[in-house]
């Protein structure tokens, strides 16, 4: 295990000191005194254990392909974004746009999460311990979203595929959304992953899915105009 | 009732009032806007005479390379030729047409660009040098594939749909492209119009940290505009730390484009220049963030142009895609039979039966276009460019083309002395200045 201290380094020097020792196979990587710093932890395409001790700012944990990262505080915009592969585990609340874009891997958020969280998701599974904004799984095209406790408005909006399960009150639906009833394979499998973070509730949980009906213009086009 | 001579009701107005009374909604269409606007044909240079004395056209050297992006990374983009191929989707072209453009940018020592569409890795191993673009859909965006590019860039908009998302019909959107963009085959794909993680200049300026560090500082972060409100917009990126703005006009190209914002958004290429290099001046970045601009780039001429008026860079879409054989009668093709337009007047990139190749999905389609024929094409055209823009460079009697200064030109008409800051000819003045 390696200590590194934030506050001793520029967020580059923080970085490359990561990466370098990711790369080098080191186990688990410590990190204190982030002092919601943001970009911190960018770019680890390789496979590592790393924790923070306290809260982080902006860009957190993303564009990652492997680590698996514990963050023990509240984080800033986009935590996770793009991740491809590992885990994200934060204790407090996100801000907006969590797990923006995200292709892979699993992300707990224990507290609540900000506006837009898993915006444009496109794979893995984001599970939110709270309550989750305003545009949850806006233009969302694959994976799940699981929020335990109420979804903002707009919710779904203009989603292509995935699913956004809601254990509370979903605000109002966003374009081309609908709620359906979660079947019971569904359920048993949520509450093991609950379970696995540590959340011992077992609500019920219904989703939110689109209708399709954006999925194609009405009409495709019959006149053309020509180029001269 | 003559309605030819009717400058309201114009043949095509009639006409377009008849397609959107049977389709409903907006009419969609590839290529570019049909506005006429002031564009470089109406500048022209005013080479040497007793004042100062030319450079041999075919002895003497006169340098084309161009270094991009050197604000901040520590390897800029280094180009032979200030001419690089811009960014357009696998999915809006054909794998076939996307490896050629690499191909043809390596073969002319410059760089070719991926699209809203993620990276072609037959792109990658065709292009020595890979800008690597990150739009608001983020569709297929992969952190390894970002860590092998050359350039980054950041896309806010494009000139040819400033303030919207990029556009692809179901009919593109089949197998590995559906794979690659993680959307259900077939979907009518409208993209996001803003970045999911970050909304203004603010926040932009952290995105842009953060692919610094993604990237270890090593590759330059660029940020492409579609050209409307320049002057703010440019200041706006170069303060959030960019290190190279793409200005795209309003004569830009498109795969594919809501008609109504190809014809009257965005402004176009001459003035778009001119006000990013006085927004940059004004800021003390001018030639230190780099400016490259696009949008209806057709020749040397052009690129000369766009040079003398304060860009540092040029990228082409549709002239490279001319080049590779749009709109031309293939002896394969049949345009009338299979898009309905003769060749030299199609627009239907997408409807993704483009027959010759290139703006399609169609397997049998694909195969009209042999990626190393059409890497060859694009290869002269991009020589050709380079040869016509050191030709008017050395008449000037330079032998840079960073030379290249709005004192070299002159305006054909008031509207361009006006746009571009350059005295109209036969006038020491510049109009509205
Ligand atoms: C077929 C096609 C596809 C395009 N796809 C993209 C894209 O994916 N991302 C993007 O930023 N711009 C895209 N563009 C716009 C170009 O990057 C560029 O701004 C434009 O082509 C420049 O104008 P020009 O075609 O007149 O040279 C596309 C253009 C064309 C013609
Ligand atoms: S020939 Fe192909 S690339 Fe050219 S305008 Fe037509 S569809 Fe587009």
């Amino acid at each position: 295990m390696v200590s590194l201290d934030a506050s001793q380094m520029t967020t580059r020097e923080l970085n490359s000191q990561i990466k370098e020792l990711a790369a080098n196979g080191t186990g688990k990587i410590t990190i204190s005194n982030p002092a919601a710093r943001h970009n911190i932890a960018v770019g680890i395409l390789t496979e590592c254990e790393i924790e923070i001790e306290g809260s982080v700012g902006y860009y957190v944990a993303t564009l990652l392909d492997g680590p698996r990262i514990k963050i023990d505080g509240n984080a800033g915009w986009a935590l996770g974004e793009n991740m491809m592969s590992g885990s994200i585990s934060l204790t407090k609340s996100a801000g907006a746009s969590v797990a923006a874009s995200m292709r892979g891997g699993e992300m707990f958020i224990g507290g609540d999460a900000g506006a837009r969280a898993g915006i444009s998701m496109k794979g893995g599974t984001l599970i939110i311990g709270g309550d989750s904004g305003f545009l949850t799984g806006f233009m969302m095209q694959k994976g799940r979203i699981i929020v335990c406790g109420d979804v903002g408005d707009a919710a779904g909006d203009s989603m292509y595929e995935g699913t956004i399960y809601c254990g509370g009150e979903v605000g109002t639906l966003g374009a081309d959304a609908k709620i359906e009833e979660s079947t019971e394979g569904e359920l048993i499998e949520i509450w093991s992953l609950l379970e696995a973070n540590g959340i011992s509730e077992r609500p019920h949980f219904r989703k939110i899915v689109s209708q399709k009906n954006l999925y194609h213009y009405d009409e495709q086009e019959r006149h053309e105009r020509p180029l001269i | 009732m003559v309605l030819g001579s009717n400058q309201i009701w114009a043949p095509w107005v009639v006409d377009d009032i008849h397609a959107k009374a049977d389709l409903g909604r907006y009419r969609i269409r590839g290529m570019s806007t049909h506005q006429k606007v002031t564009h470089f044909d109406d500048l022209t240079f005013l080479s040497t005479g007793l004042t100062r004395f030319p450079l041999e056209g075919y002895k003497e050297q006169c340098n084309t390379a161009v270094s991009l992006g050197g604000l901040n990374a520590e390897n800029p983009l280094e180009l032979d030729i200030p001419i690089y191929i811009t960014g357009m989707s696998w999915g809006a072209l054909s794998a076939n047409a996307k490896t050629a453009l690499g191909k043809a940018a390596s073969m002319a020592g410059t760089a070719s660009c991926t699209g809203d569409g993620g990276m072609l890795p037959a792109e990658r191993e065709a292009s020595d040098k890979l800008i690597y673009q990150v739009l608001p859909s983020r569709y297929g965006l992969n952190p390894n594939h970002m860590a092998t590019a050359q350039a980054i860039e950041i896309v806010v908009g494009q000139g040819a749909k400033p303030g919207t998302g990029g556009l692809l019909m179901g009919v593109k959107v089949q197998d590995d492209v559906a794979i690659s963009r993680d959307l259900p085959v077939g979907v009518d794909q409208r993209s996001p119009a803003r970045h999911p993680d970050w909304l203004g200049p603010d926040d932009l300026a952290i995105k842009i940290e953060q692919l610094r560090e993604a990237t270890d500082w090593k590759v330059p972060i660029h940020v492409k505009l579609g050209a409307c409100r320049v002057a703010d917009d440019v200041k706006l990126a170069a303060k959030a730390g960019a290190d190279g703005i793409v200005i795209d006009s309003m004569v830009a190209g498109t795969g594919a484009s809501a008609e109504i914002l190809l014809d009257h958004s965005g402004i176009p290429t001459v003035p778009a220049i001119v006000l990013a290099r006085e927004a940059l001046r004004e800021i003390g970045l001018y030639r230190k963030v780099s400016l490259i601009a696009s949008g209806g780039i057709r020749n040397g001429a052009d690129v000369a142009k766009a040079l003398a008026l304060g860009a540092d860079a040029c990228a082409i879409g549709v002239a490279a895609l001319i080049a590779l054989n749009c709109n031309r009668d293939i002896p394969e093709s049949n345009f009338e039979e299979e898009i309905g337009l003769p060749a030299g007047s199609c627009n239907r990139c997408h409807t993704g039966k483009c027959p010759v190749g290139i703006a399609t999905q169609d397997p049998e389609l694909t195969k009209r276009l042999d990626p190393d024929e059409g890497a060859e094409r694009v290869a002269n055209f991009l020589n050709s460019m380079t040869m016509e823009l050191a030709l008017l460079t050395r008449s000037l009697g330079k032998g840079d083309v960073k030379s290249l200064e709005p004192e070299d030109l002159a305006a054909l008409t008031i509207e361009a002395s006006i746009m571009a800051q350059v005295p109209l000819v036969g006038t020491n003045k510049v109009f509205g200045n």
